[in-house]
């Protein structure tokens, strides 16, 4: 080891050597190495260097910086910059700059020219760094010492008697291009390209009977003659690998030519700034339009919850209609309103999608603040839209505002296509496809489809959302991401059409709103009619059932036309407001209402003398008409009172005639008779009465009698085979014991029993403690122990 | 194309007279400065729907695109159009919808082949091969010539394209169209001159080879046929609803054109004459014979150059189907209210051709050319005794009680005393009620079984000021030409038919000579099905901007109201 005096001697000390900043640096990065923090730096030392954290932190670096750890793994440990240079043929700048990121992050040690890899990272890259094999010297050792002397010989190298000594030769031959390359001129085109495929990756390819003992001589195929000259090895009977040596010559001695050193630019169209901004913000019109909708909707009818959380597909699929989407868009807005905590679970017994206090508040701001919410709640919500409508694992379609679609990737990769879209020029749309693959270069290790998924989605709903316009990102939105949500603001609010306080009423029955209309007016304005289309502009139709349905939610006739005068800046057409009158006249002629029985009379009189007694109050009494009057109680109640007032009634029937009232002995058919069920009603055994008087006794002693090894809390937990057996011989021995309980609240408690009866999963026993029978679900019987009395 | 390189020209047009929804249809604010301007500019591709006081309703189509496709508009025009003169952004997906809307025209061509005739041509295979496995295509084409190119059964050209429309990739039809045999015919402009939009539809009709020209009732469709015969120069067929209006045609191309009576041939009931211009009525034609369509040979009868079919929407389903045979010819089809309530609007354009020119009645009406009309509405309410009856009445009868309540006969005699001496018609669909307003009123009756001598004399008499009030069935509705008609009672109609209720307000749009506002009552009873009929009957002329007052039958009744 070549290590200067002055260096440092591990990652703990090189760690210690750091300034304070670079520190802080670390575990910005780092951030799960601060919980808990650390008592010292040799455990935060320790903590960077375990699996989980390295992983952590390798997942965060980009394809460059991953083939730079590549090259880490396979060179000797220390290394310099120079040597990790020549593997890669990488421009100096590139790798200097990836080798100081790799140290930030506290996965190299060491000084600028003496370069350590935290050893776990190698452990994690695993065997085959860059795609390649484990170094020949490695694979021979593996071989069996004949094998690899015939190997030694085939090569026309001297044969030693050590195992080890041949290993070593063999490998040195493969290692030096002088010898390597005449050897791979020898073996023939055909073996010459399976060598080449598995020089690309993954190094290890299928053979069959990979073990069998071949020479040079004797070599019929391809195959045979590439296992005689080592340059294919095998690791066991169906497998063979490529020695790293043979791999890293037939690449060009470069570790991986085709990883470049930046990502690749996707493509991109430049589009009119000015345009992109005015699309992104009808858009962000749009969707805040869509939630406000969708919530008022949801504030009527509340949709149920499904049991295991989420909204129904039923509900679901009424969301693309109301909301003049596809079923994406549909899924995003009802997850915007939720991550943005506008709408949630409702308390109560039956759990609904409930609209929050803080809808009604986020209705009071402006468009461009509400917008400024749900874009943030966006940026940042791990949940994931676009899984909506997928199926899961089971084939079960996943429910938007379920627990399924929670994802840690999302926000993270979200984010790296934001910073993609926001480092290019103002305007610039992104091809998707190129996004993604500029993401995976940025996160190889992340994620896998859901990352290149999580790319597409993003886009996708950064268009819904008016983050983006026409593929480019909005101004607004790039204040937003500049953490300046007042720019965005007054950007936005510049861009948004100002709502209106006005409509353009027809004779045909129809409102045209040209543009955004006050929401307070538009709430009016949907109560009022049905909506024919929407977007930049609204249409409206008055319909017999729409005017109806103001009528039902409290409006009058005059409030109508009292509202449309007011928003319309024609004269009311005469046929809207006939429409009104029409409809209005005819709301409520008829009356439908409850009541439990009626009393009728021909004599008016005495319906009148009834109505003014006194007792009348008690009887619920309303008049319907000359002749009738209804009660809130039922007939038999009336028919009694009524007596007693001194009346003399006969009850009706349903179809108006008089019921004779002659009191028959009542019978019913004969039932089984009810048998007792143990836990309700206990049956006072002898062995219970027994048990009950032990009890008597018990309370004075419980705690001497507990068993040696048992304390409380702690009665182990048997397995319920011995817990059977155990509660069996008890019941046949009649003999008190001792379990632990675990309630359905999960909390242990241990109780003196006498079991009395057990079947069906259930012990029914006499409770010393509560001193009656009572049933314990045997599975949570946490453990069984014989008090001893 | 490229929508990017269309949204870069794009100026800041942030006021414009049109707003684009996403659902397709098109608002353009018609007080707006450049409505004018924006209306021209859309007419190519984007179908008017509704035309209400304020605000017009246009709707992107697929047929629309395509047929400005085939009038040479392409993509990027009508992108263009949509965000200049656009208020807000145009939805990004509706411009991407359009371009591949209209890039799917065209794709494949109907071609006169040199060698084997009628082609299907396609320059984009998957495309031929798609359309050839549907089942709807296959036993319209023959072989296969080459790759790209299959055969058409001549007299399938028109079924052919119907079809491949319903699969979404129309053909543009290149085969031409047959000259037929030359025949002289020449306006004759003496103290009369085509109005403008009368010539720039015969126009619009010829540069398309065939097609639909819609125009209000009483604008004069009769001199756009002309103007187009003129064009053609060659022999015609034209197909009318009936006789009475086959008489008229005769009248009118005699007075208005070169033609002579011995020209002109009627082919109806009573008379069966193939002249060099024919004119058939739709009657006839349907007429059966041993379950067999004896007449419709009548389109083999010569080699005509044109075809014409008055008020096209009520083209019978044979004449359909003998329509799809005559592809080869030029087709004209003269409408005013392009509504079918069969719903098949669209086989009309696929197979007469796509809608050529069309205008708004309330246009026509401020340049003078038709009649301005007041639509009033009159509400009767039932007697207590009817509506009891009404109440109980089975639902196949309940129209009928409601519409011929006998209050409407008393507002009716109301109506007819307070335009003492105009010209009136009152208009029903059944005919005892009819009957009984004859004979209330004084007056004669016109319904179907009246025979054509007696309903010629009468309609003279009408028009000469000998009777100022006539009582007419639904046999009136069409192409009867009344000009000095000024009022018109309806008291009942065939249950909620929109385009019955334009044809009948039709009859009274002529220009009166002393420019008067003609007058249409509707006298609906109150509170019936008879009123939830009359709201849809009105949906299309409110949607052309008539709008309707509302009177009760009361103030009628008692001489107050309404002016």
């Amino acid at each position: 080891m070549t290590r200067t005096k002055s260096g440092p001697r591990s990652l703990a000390d090189d760690l210690r050597a750091r300034t304070d900043e670079e520190l802080a640096e670390l575990l910005r990065i780092r951030p799960d190495l601060v919980v808990p923090v650390p008592v010292d730096i040799a455990q935060l030392a320790s903590r960077a260097a375990t699996r989980a954290s390295a992983i952590r932190a390798l997942d965060r670096l980009d394809r460059f910086t991953l083939s730079v750890v590549d090259a880490l793994v396979m060179l000797p440990d220390p290394t310099s910059p120079k040597a990790v240079r020549e593997l890669l043929d990488a421009p100096k700048g590139a790798v200097n700059a990836a080798l100081s990121t790799l140290r930030e992050r506290a996965l190299t040690w060491g000084s600028p020219q003496t370069i350590h890899l935290v050893r776990v990272v190698a452990e994690i890259i695993g065997p085959h760094p860059a795609g390649l094999g484990p170094p020949a010297h490695q694979l021979f050792l593996g071989l069996p010492p004949a094998r690899l002397a015939t190997i030694v010989a085939d090569l026309g190298l001297a044969v030693s008697g050590d195992h080890a000594t041949n290993a070593e030769t063999a490998a040195a031959h493969l290692g030096s291009n002088e010898t390597l390359e005449p050897l791979l001129e020898d073996v023939g085109a055909d073996a010459l390209s399976a060598l080449q495929a598995l020089a690309e990756g993954p190094p290890t390819g299928r053979v069959e009977d990979a073990r069998r003992e071949v020479d040079r001589e004797g070599a019929r195929t391809p195959i045979d003659r590439l296992l005689a000259t080592g340059l294919l090895v095998p690791v066991d009977h169906t497998s063979v690998v490529l020695p790293r040596e043979v791999g890293l010559h037939l690449r060009g001695g470069v570790l991986n030519a085709s990883a470049g050193v930046t990502s690749m630019e996707p493509a991109t169209t430049a589009r009119d700034p000015g345009m992109v901004d005015r699309a992104a913000a009808a858009s962000a019109f749009d969707v805040v339009t869509k939630v406000e909708t969708l919530l008022d909707t949801w504030s009527l009818q509340p949709p149920p919850v499904l049991r295991a959380g989420g909204l129904a597909v039923r509900d679901f699929r009424r969301l693309p209609g109301l909301l003049d989407t596809d079923e994406p868009g549909a899924a995003l807005i009802a997850e915007l309103a939720y991550i943005s905590g506008l709408v949630a679970l409702s308390s109560g017994d039956d759990e609904t999608w409930t609209p929050t206090p803080e809808y009604d508040a986020w209705l009071r701001e402006s468009v461009a603040d509400r917008w400024i919410v749900l874009a943030r709640a966006w940026i940042e919500t791990s949940r994931t839209a676009g899984l909506v409508g997928t199926r899961d694992d089971r084939d079960k379609l996943v429910p938007p505002l379920g627990g399924e679609i929670d994802r840690p990737l999302t926000p993270e990769i979200r984010r790296i296509v934001l910073d993609v879209l926001a480092g290019l020029p103002p305007g610039t749309a992104v091809d998707p496809e190129g996004a993604v693959e500029a993401v995976r270069w940025r996160r190889p290790r992340r994620g896998g489809r859901l990352r290149d998924d999580v790319v597409r989605w993003t886009l996708r709903e950064a268009e819904i959302l008016g983050v983006t316009g026409r593929g480019a990102l909005g101004a607004q939105m790039r204040s937003l991401l500049d953490d300046d949500p007042e720019a965005a603001r007054s950007l936005l609010a510049d861009l948004l059409p100002e709502p209106l306080d006005h409509l353009l009423l027809q004779a045909d029955l129809t409102a045209v709103v040209p543009g955004p209309l006050q929401s307070d007016l538009a709430r009016e304005l949907n109560l009022l009619s049905e909506v024919e289309s929407r977007g930049g502009a609204s249409v409206h139709r008055f319909t017999e059932n729409s005017i109806r349905r103001a009528l039902d939610a409290g409006r009058t006739a005059d409030d109508i036309h009292g509202f449309l005068s007011s928003v319309s800046r024609t004269p009311v057409p005469q046929p809207l407001t006939y429409l009104v009158d029409d409809v209005a006249r005819r709301h409520g002629l008829l009356r439908v209402g409850a009541a439990s029985s009626f009393i009728r009379s021909d004599d008016q009189a005495v319906l009148t003398e009834i109505l003014a007694a006194p007792q009348a109050s008690a009887l619920g009494l309303r008049r319907l008409a000359p002749t009738v009057l209804i009660s809130t109680l039922d007939g038999v109640t009336v028919l009694e009172r009524l007596r007693r007032m001194g009346f003399a009634p006969t009850p009706e029937n349903a179809d108006g005639s008089v019921v004779i009232a002659r009191a028959e002995p009542k019978r019913t058919f004969g039932r089984p008779v009810p048998r007792p069920t143990l836990a309700d009603r206990p049956v006072p055994t002898a062995a219970v009465l027994n048990a009950a008087v032990r009890a008597l006794r018990a309370g004075d002693r419980s705690s001497s009698v507990r068993p040696a090894d048992v304390v409380p809390g702690n009665l182990g937990r048997s397995a319920s085979t011995q817990t059977l057996t155990d509660l069996r011989r008890a019941l046949e021995d009649g003999t008190t014991i001792w379990i632990g309980y675990v309630d359905h609240h999960g909390s242990t408690s241990e109780r003196v029993v006498d079991p009395v009866s057990l079947e069906g999963g259930w012990l029914a026993a006499f409770d010393h403690r509560s001193s009656e029978i009572r049933s314990f679900a045997v599975h949570r019987i946490s453990g069984v122990a014989t008090v001893d009395a | 194309m490229d929508l990017a390189a269309v949204g870069r020209t794009m100026a800041d047009v942030n006021d414009g007279p049109l707003i684009v929804q996403s659902d397709k249809t098109l608002l353009l604010e018609v007080d707006h400065d450049q409505a004018e301007a924006c209306r021209r500019a859309i007419a190519p591709f984007a179908e008017l729907e509704r035309a209400p006081e304020h605000v017009h309703t246009y709707r992107l189509t697929p047929l629309g695109l395509w047929n400005a496709r085939a009038a040479g508009h392409d993509a990027e025009q009508v992108v263009d159009t949509l965000m200049t003169y656009s208020r807000y952004p145009v939805p990004h997906a509706m411009l991407v919808d359009v371009a591949e809307t209209m890039a799917r025209y065209g794709r494949l061509r109907l071609e006169t082949h040199p060698v084997h005739g009628l082609v299907l041509h396609s320059s984009d295979r998957p495309v031929l091969e798609e359309v050839l496995r549907s089942k709807r295509v296959k036993p319209l084409v023959g072989n296969r010539v080459d790759e790209d190119t299959v055969l058409v059964h001549a007299s399938e050209r028109g079924n052919l394209k119907q079809a491949l429309v319903k699969l979404g990739w129309p053909a543009e039809d290149l085969a031409g169209y047959v000259d037929g045999e030359a025949h002289a015919i020449d306006l004759d402009e003496d103290g009369w001159t085509l109005r403008p939009y009368q010539r720039e539809a015969a126009e619009g009709f010829w540069h398309g080879g065939s097609g639909v020209v819609v125009l209000p009732c009483g604008a004069g469709k009769t001199l756009v046929g002309a103007a187009a015969m003129a064009r053609a120069q060659s022999t015609t067929l034209i197909l009318v609803t009936n006789t009475v209006a086959a008489r008229q045609w005769r009248d009118e191309l005699i007075k208005r054109t070169s033609l002579t009576e011995d020209e002109i041939g009627e082919y109806s009931g009573s008379k069966k004459e193939i002249r060099p211009v024919t004119i058939a009525t739709y009657q006839v034609m349907t007429t059966r014979r041993k379950g067999a369509y004896s007449h419709l040979e009548v389109f083999e009868a010569r080699d005509w150059g044109l075809v014409v079919y008055d008020e096209v929407h009520l083209l019978p389903a044979p004449i359909f189907r003998m329509t799809a045979n005559l592809q080869a010819r030029r087709r004209l089809g003269l409408t005013a209210t392009l509504v079918r309530e069969d719903g098949r609007e669209d086989d009309v354009f696929t197979l007469i051709g796509p809608k050529r020119y069309d205008a708004p009645w309330k246009e026509i009406e401020n340049q003078g050319y038709i009649a301005p009309a007041d639509c009033v509405e009159v509400r009767v309410t039932l007697s207590e005794g009817e509506r009891l009856t009404y109440a109980t009445a089975e639902a196949d009868e309940r129209y009928r009680l409601a519409s011929s309540t006998e209050v409407k006969t008393r507002v009716v005699e109301q109506l007819v005393k307070r335009h003492a001496g105009d010209p009136t018609l009152i208009i029903g669909q059944y005919i005892d009620q009819l009957d009984e307003l004859g004979e209330r009123l004084g007056v004669p009756v016109v319904k179907g079984e009246t025979p054509v001598r007696e309903r010629q004399r009468l309609f003279d008499a009408f028009r000469t000021g000998e009777i100022s009030t006539l009582v007419v069935s639904k046999v009136a509705n069409f192409s009867i030409d009344l000009p000095e008609a000024s009022i018109a009672v309806q008291v009942s109609g065939t249950f909620g038919s929109r385009q019955e209720e334009a044809q009948r307000l039709g009859r009274i749009l002529r220009p009166k000579a002393d420019g008067r506002t003609a007058r249409f009552y509707s006298v609906v009873a109150r509170d019936t099905i008879d009123q939830e009929y009359a709201q849809h009957r009105q949906r299309f002329l409110a949607e052309q901007g008539y709008s309707y007052h509302i009177a009760d039958a009361e103030d009628i009744l008692y001489g107050e109201g309404i002016p």
